[in-house]
């Protein structure tokens, strides 16, 4: 009896190679960024307990929402590619872009009102790695609402078909890891005491 | 997963805390994450060496802040 299955070949990384060595190197760097953060907080729980309470739950959680919501718009721009309707891609693309600007909108109002309040990076040790942390994640973001934007605009010339979006999959998975790393941020500075 | 955010963000609010909270937490954060990894960045059948890469980023990540808040409990 022939029990041989179909070996089904496993699937190439999505999008360009070498975005995914740069995807892998900033996971890297957050992984050792992240778990810094929970030792040095396992060496000063009061004061990190104390001060993670003047972050405002409410803008983190809207920006979680935003990032989610605008993955998921790539992914849907990633569906409309395959199927050769390049006007819907376009579509989903600026919806995720406009996701991605909500988000620093918000941050940037997070961080004018902690600014304003005097905080800083030498106030103490949870708002160094309060303020590092998310300022970094907040810079991936703009070079990943750069890389959309750059995407858009080849989009609009035609670049991109179903035969050929390699482009826009290399900007997809970049706009995801984006959103994987403050799916982890979020209940690490915010929430979790 | 927007679900799971208000959930997350709801148990912030409440100021849930310890080991039940942590677990829970950690828990949201990693179906979310697998959700985005396997689905949004469509990894589910790519080759095994990526998919450890990626997982055991994950879990590697979750593992470090569940003991290294469980020890500062």
């Amino acid at each position: 009896m022939n029990t041989s299955k179909t070996q089904q070949e496993p699937t190439l990384l999505p999008g360009d190679f070498a975005i995914w060595m740069f995807i892998f190197m900033e996971l890297f760097v957050f992984f050792i960024a992240f778990i810094t953060y929970s030792v040095v907080r396992a060496l000063n729980v009061e004061m990190f307990n104390k001060f993670q309470q003047t972050l405002s739950t409410e803008l983190g959680a809207a920006n979680t929402l935003l990032l989610i919501t605008s993955s998921y718009f790539v992914v849907r721009a990633i569906q409309a590619i395959k199927h050769d309707d390049v006007k819907r891609c376009i579509f989903w693309l600026y919806a995720a872009l406009a996701g991605g600007a909500g988000f620093l909108i918000l941050k940037t109002f997070e961080y004018y009102d902690k600014l304003s309040e005097g905080i800083n990076l030498s106030t103490n040790l949870f708002y160094m790695f309060y303020l590092s942390l998310t300022i970094f994640h907040f810079l991936h973001v703009i070079l990943g609402m750069i890389i959309l934007l750059a995407i858009v605009i080849k989009a609009h010339r035609g670049a991109y078909s179903a035969d050929n979006h390699l482009g826009i999959e290399t900007g997809a998975s970049y706009w995801h890891m984006v959103d994987l790393v403050w799916i982890i941020l979020f209940p690490l500075v915010y929430i979790i005491r | 997963m927007l679900l799971l955010t208000l959930s997350t963000y709801w148990m912030g609010k409440i100021g849930f805390s310890g080991v039940i909270a942590i677990f829970l937490l950690l828990l949201t954060t990693i179906i979310k994450a697998t959700i985005i990894i396997r689905d949004f960045m469509e990894l589910r059948d790519v080759s095994l060496v990526w998919r450890i890469m990626m997982y055991g980023w994950l879990w590697g990540i979750c593992i470090a802040i569940s003991i290294s808040y469980l020890i500062s409990l």
